[in-house]
């Protein structure tokens, strides 16, 4: 009885005192996980509908800075009826927040790779990121590295998956 | 007295641990790696110097081997009358005839103290995966002087 009495009095002394950090370290950690989440997604922009190939061999990504991402889109839907172009039927678009689309037109292609490529001049070395879709045809990934090669862009990321069974 | 009764209230306060917030960081840690590892798969590089930017003056001493792909994405390899058709199966992401060429080349090639030398030549109207098939396996090979010829289509 005695001691009940003494920890209420304890208790109600601790009470100006205590600070209760649970939720503090849980809004910390939500931050935190939050800016971890972005800090990866920002960097390289991944456009679902662009299905990249299988490549076995392939390496993890790991400087994921100096990347010039190009979309390279595909025709028809995918497994979810999803379509699997652009929504303004372009057949190219930049790594940016909604994927603006590219006009088909090599010249204005080539002054957005130079304009990224100056852009980094002296701090990255910049790379064509290419998310080509599996199954479109090869010329249209090869104009996309022509007119990089032209613009001094020659170092070439081809996007992938290293997992066989990325589409089964 | 007072002694026993301080220390009869230590007792009791002593199992009291509040391991809510332990939990709540658990969950938070828990749906984190579920979401990273399922939801976002990660894609990987498969990354290539592209030689027609950076050219080279020196005339390479050993003959390089020529692939084409066509566009149905059967693989050939060398030109001419010395053509010979190797992996013909498009839906098959592993190449053992090419993997099978490229290994004896490459090892010919450093035998004899030089790079292997490889020139690909990729139908306009084949698939990118059939592109990225040959040049997945020229990496697993360790083949990286490729060249991509004729690049306008």
């Amino acid at each position: 009885m005695a001691s009940k009495r003494l920890r209420a009095a304890n208790s109600k002394e601790e009470e100006g005192l205590a600070v209760d950090m649970s939720p503090m370290i849980d809004m910390v950690f939500l931050l935190l996980i939050f800016f971890i989440v972005t800090a990866n997604l920002v960097v390289v922009k991944m456009d679902k509908r662009v299905q990249v190939p299988v490549a076995e061999n392939s390496t993890p990504q790991e400087k994921k800075t100096g990347r010039i991402v190009i979309n390279v889109y595909g025709e028809g839907v995918d497994k979810d009826g999803n379509s699997l172009a652009h929504p303004s039927g372009a057949r190219f678009s930049i790594g940016d927040q909604t994927f603006t689309a590219l006009p088909d037109d090599d010249e204005a292609i080539f002054e957005y790779i130079k304009e990224q490529k100056d852009k980094m001049e002296g701090t990255l070395k910049p790379q064509l990121h290419l998310r080509g879709h599996r199954g479109v045809e090869f010329k249209h990934c090869r104009r996309i590295i022509r007119i990089a090669a032209e613009a001094g862009v020659d170092q070439v990321i081809f996007a992938s998956y290293a997992s066989s069974n990325a589409y089964k | 007295m007072a002694r026993h009764k301080k220390g009869k209230a230590l007792e009791e306060d002593e199992p009291v641990l509040d391991i809510s917030s332990l939990i709540d960081i658990c969950f938070l840690l828990l749906i984190y790696f579920l979401v990273t590892t399922t939801i976002v798969r990660s894609e990987t590089d498969t990354n290539m110097q592209l030689p027609a930017a950076a050219p080279s003056d020196d005339i390479p001493e050993i003959k390089p081997m020529f692939i084409r792909v066509d566009n149905a994405g059967v693989i050939f390899i060398n030109s001419g009358p010395a053509q010979e058709r190797l992996d013909d199966d498009p839906e098959s992401r592993k190449l053992p005839m090419l993997a099978e060429r490229l290994g004896t080349y490459a090892d010919g090639a450093r035998a004899a103290g030089q790079e292997p030398l490889v020139q690909v030549y990729v139908d306009g109207d084949a698939e990118h995966q059939r592109a990225i098939d040959v040049i997945d396996t020229l990496r697993s090979k360790q083949i990286t002087k490729v060249t991509f010829t004729d690049l306008v289509n």
